[in-house]
Order: structure tokens, then C-alpha cells, then sequence
């Protein structure tokens, strides 16, 4: 091929680890929660330098794209924002449970509700889950 | 009017990437614009997505990744012009005051349908009646052989050229050379076309970031300049239409250099759409890269190649560098980009100052082809 081939910091020939895009979808890998203690955790990411954190796990920060994400745990303590219990589906069994979680350290995640009795806004959940799944039930469901 | 110039721009290696989303393709190319650019994302003002079968708000699917939001964010499909759409309409609002900042971002994942030939609209009749992109190429290609006398080794000729050209490129999907043997003994997709003379099935995502001449000059910045957008739509018609003779680029291209205020002699490079072996050959004589008539002969004396009198897809092209359609038309600006700021490494083409991409956009009974945009490209210093 044509002329000198001095290639320091050729953007067009430099394919770096940082180029490839992000495996996203390989959900069987990714780790959501574990157990810490006998108390079930979600396993997200926050960034080194802004302190932004996400749930599931990323690799840029969402408010900065840094790419510099440290894997976090938090739980199992929430609290259900709001919720609703839905009937009709294509794919899933009905009827399921689906809400609004906000965790001590500010993020708010969509979980599976499993509850005994009425559930209410604002009520005190904990993170609950078997070998593949996880959820919330009401504090008091569990006690 | 302000000039808009392309002050950065990366992409990912194309290839396949099932357990990747449309996010996870398109955020590390957009990052990497933003970085190569040196602007502040917070002062992007605008995005702008082509893409084909991305489905909804794939824009903001990606740049919510990276922190991009609340500024505007248009998303266009235009089959394979979608990407080079999306650079035409950064470049419009830019060059009409909207827009002093944008962020382009052309994106496809065709792994998602498993394999086999592009999906078309099957609303189409002729897609009932059994149509698919490889089959109007090799009908191209068969009247081509036809009227010009020549055999299937022009062809091969354009896959052994591409390879050659994608084997010195680290983000194509095919890096290694072929022999003119091996592309018409692979197997039969659409007589004459061979699997090697298609590009093949794969994902990608590119992007640019192209500012005003105001905010360039605040940044200090090089690039390169859209000298010319040009954005055509076919015209159907029931009776004849001459195969070899895609009218939809004949026309884009006029309008292309007379905005530019070139003609082809004034290529560095090209990047044009071969998405099979036959379009390359046609679109040499309807660029006018070439006299009408005179293609085979301009590919066999080596003037597309690297040292001929214009390098048509030192990428590798959509043959090589694979053809994930809604990011093609961003991914070859990406290419001229880098040749344009000298920075294309091992296959930089030698003080090269203009380049022009072009990709149409196809699958519509009727018509040469639904869409069709050219750009032309300056070096800014």
C-alpha cells in the first residue's frame, strides 16, 4: 500500500478495545443481584468521577459518558413509588405486578411486586429472590 | 449561509454483534466522535440518526447513554441512504443558522433478522413477486455483461480490489484479500453474483460531529468542509428504464459538483455504494469518473486503485467494510474524514484534499432507487 507508514495516533488504523461496541444484550452474563449476608443486593455501576450511578450495570456514565464505571451493591431496603398489576400479555403469565422502587441512594428501579395483601404508595419494600430472579415484597410480607 | 465542517468522527469495527443493542453499537462511536472532536458535549446542540430497522427514538436510545439529552433529536430512515441523510440534514441545519453543533449518528444491526437477504417492504408488488436487492443488481449485472461484452472476471475483478482495499483496514469486516478464483467459486446468491461480489450481513454505527465555521474557528479545529449534500428521491416509471444507467445518480452527481464547484478530475477519492460488484462499475461512468461505456477498462487499468487517478473506496467498501445500511453513508465520511485530516494510517491516500461519498437506497417497484445522497468534502486546515 501507498506511502510512509508512520501511525502514531491514526485514528483510522487505531481499532482499540474502546471501538468495539457493547455487549448489551448478553443478559444470561449479566449479574443483576446476589446475595450479601443473607440479604439479597442489586448489583449496578456508578462512575469513578462523577459519582453518577445506574442500574443494571453500564459502561459509559449516563451524564457524562466517562467510561471509568465501578461496580456498586445496594439494598435490599426500598421504597414503592407507585405500581400497577397488569392483565393482559402476549408473553408473560398474567396477572403480574410491576413497580416503581426508589433505593437509599437515589435510584429508582422498575421491579417485579410480589405481595399477600393490598399494596400502597410509599410502602416500605425489601428486595427479595431465588436462584434466577429477583424482586420486592412489602416489608411486612416478610417479617 | 455558514459553512459546516466535520471536525470529528469515529466508528466501530463493523461486523456482527448479536448481543449488542442499537445502544450498545452506537454509543462507543458516538463517544468517540465527541472525544476526537475536543468539543464539550454540553454545547451539542442537535442529533441527528439515520438507521433502517432501528425502531423508535433510536437516537435517543443511544445518546441517553452518554449523557446526551433535552436539545432536539431527529431520527430518519432512508434505507441506505438513511446515515447520509442524516449528515444532510445536520448540514442544513447548521448551514441555515439552526443549528451551531451536531452530533451524527448513522446505525444498523441487520443480525437481527438472522441471515439471508436485506428485508424489503413487502407491501411492494414486486417484492411479492419475489424481489430482493441481490436479484436487481444481478439483472444489472447480466444486461451489463450483455451489452458490453464482457464476462463475470470484471465482476471479481471489483470484490479482488475491495478486499485488497479492506484487508488495510482495521474496522472492516472482511480483512483479508481474495483471488479472482475464489469470488466466482464462491456460491451462487443471484447469477452472475457470487456471495463474494455481495456485501455481506453484518452491524455497525458511525458517527460525526460537525459544527458551524464560527464554533470551528472557536475550537480551532481541522476537518472537512461539506462543500456539497445533495438528497435525491427516484421517480418511478412503468416502462423502460435503463439498467445501466441509474438516473437518480447521474442527476445527484450534477448537482453535486456544479454546488461544489468541481468535477470529478478534482477527486481524491471516492466512496460510492457497491453493495454488489456490478454497482461499482455503473456508478464509476455515472460519478463520471469515467466516460460512458468505458468502466471495465477504467477498472482493469488501475485507476480506482491506490496510485490511479482516483482511489474509489479505500475502506474497502461496502463489499469489504460490510454494509450495515442506515450507518454506511456516516461510515464512509468517517473514511474520507480520516484521509482528509491525514489520518488513515497505512492506506491514506497521499495529500488527499477531496473526497466525495454517495449511496443510494433501494427495494421500490418502479424505481432505480428510492434514495439517493452525495457528498462532497473539503479539507479544512
Amino acid at each position: 500500500m501507498p506511502i510512509d507508514t508512520d501511525t502514531q495516533a491514526m485514528a483510522g488504523q487505531a481499532c482499540t478495545a474502546d471501538h468495539l461496541p457493547i455487549s448489551d444484550l448478553d443478559i444470561e452474563n449479566r449479574k443483576d443481584f446476589q446475595t450479601q449476608d443473607g440479604q439479597v443486593v442489586l448489583v449496578g455501576s456508578r462512575s469513578a468521577s462523577s459519582g453518577t450511578m445506574a442500574f443494571p450495570q453500564k459502561e459509559f456514565c449516563p451524564e457524562t459518558g466517562a467510561r471509568d464505571m465501578e461496580q456498586i451493591t445496594f439494598g435490599p431496603q426500598g421504597t414503592l413509588y407507585s405500581f400497577s398489576t397488569i392483565h393482559i400479555s402476549a408473553t408473560r403469565e398474567t396477572p403480574y405486578t410491576i413497580g416503581y422502587v426508589d433505593f437509599e441512594n437515589g435510584l429508582r428501579v422498575l421491579a417485579h411486586v410480589r405481595s399477600q395483601g393490598t399494596l400502597t404508595c410509599d410502602q416500605p419494600v425489601i428486595l427479595q429472590a431465588d436462584d434466577s430472579a429477583w424482586w420486592v415484597s412489602p416489608v411486612g410480607d416478610v417479617a | 449561509m455558514t459553512r459546516a465542517t466535520v471536525i470529528g468522527a469515529a466508528m466501530i469495527p463493523m461486523g456482527k454483534y448479536p448481543k449488542s443493542s442499537y445502544a450498545g453499537l452506537g454509543a462507543p462511536a458516538a463517544m468517540n466522535a465527541i472525544l476526537s472532536s475536543g468539543i464539550d458535549p454540553a454545547t451539542i446542540d442537535s442529533v441527528v440518526c439515520g438507521h433502517a430497522f432501528g425502531g423508535m427514538l433510536t437516537a435517543q436510545r443511544i445518546t441517553k447513554e452518554i449523557g446526551l439529552g433535552a436539545v432536539p433529536m431527529l431520527n430518519v430512515d432512508n434505507a441506505c441512504s438513511g446515515g447520509a441523510t442524516a449528515i444532510h440534514l445536520a448540514a442544513s441545519r447548521i448551514q441555515s443558522g439552526q443549528s451551531d453543533a451536531v452530533l451524527v449518528i448513522g446505525v444498523d444491526k441487520l443480525t437481527q433478522f438472522g441471515g439471508g437477504t436485506l428485508p424489503l417492504v413487502a407491501e411492494d408488488p414486486e417484492v411479492q413477486n419475489g424481489m430482493v436487492m441481490p436479484a436487481l443488481y444481478a439483472m444489472r449485472a447480466k444486461r451489463f455483461l450483455h451489452e458490453r461484452d464482457e464476462t463475470v472476471d470484471i465482476l471479481a475483478a471489483v470484490s479482488v480490489k475491495a478486499r485488497k482495499h479492506g484487508a488495510q483496514n482495521p474496522f472492516a469486516q472482511f480483512q483479508s484479500e481474495v483471488t479472482a478464483e475464489a469470488v466466482l467459486a464462491s456460491r451462487p446468491i443471484a447469477d452472475p453474483l457470487t456471495l463474494f461480489q455481495c456485501c455481506p450481513t453484518g452491524d455497525g454505527a458511525a458517527a460525526l460531529v460537525i459544527v458551524s465555521e464560527h464554533r470551528r474557528k472557536a475550537l480551532g479545529a481541522r476537518g472537512m468542509a461539506v462543500a456539497a449534500s445533495v438528497l435525491h428521491s427516484g421517480k418511478a416509471t412503468t416502462g423502460f428504464r435503463h439498467m445501466l444507467r441509474p438516473e437518480i445518480t447521474y442527476h445527484s452527481a450534477a448537482d453535486a459538483y456544479e454546488a461544489a464547484g468541481i468535477g470529478a478530475d478534482d477527486l481524491d477519492m471516492v466512496e460510492l455504494h457497491d453493495a454488489f460488484t456490478i454497482a461499482e462499475l455503473v456508478y464509476y461512468e455515472a460519478l463520471g469518473l469515467c466516460p460512458e461505456g468505458d468502466s471495465a477498462d477504467f477498472l482493469r487499468s488501475g485507476a480506482t486503485g491506490y496510485g490511479g487517478q482516483v482511489v474509489v473506496n479505500p475502506s474497502g467498501g461496502l463489499i469489504a467494510k460490510g454494509h450495515p445500511v442506515g450507518a454506511s453513508g456516516v461510515a464512509q465520511a468517517v473514511e474520507a474524514f480520516w484521509h482528509l485530516t491525514g489520518q488513515a494510517g497505512v492506506r491514506q491516500i497521499e495529500a488527499a484534499q477531496t473526497a466525495m461519498t454517495h449511496v443510494t437506497g433501494g427495494g421500490i417497484a418502479g424505481m432505480d432507487h428510492g434514495a439517493c445522497t452525495i457528498h462532497i468534502f473539503e479539507a479544512v486546515q
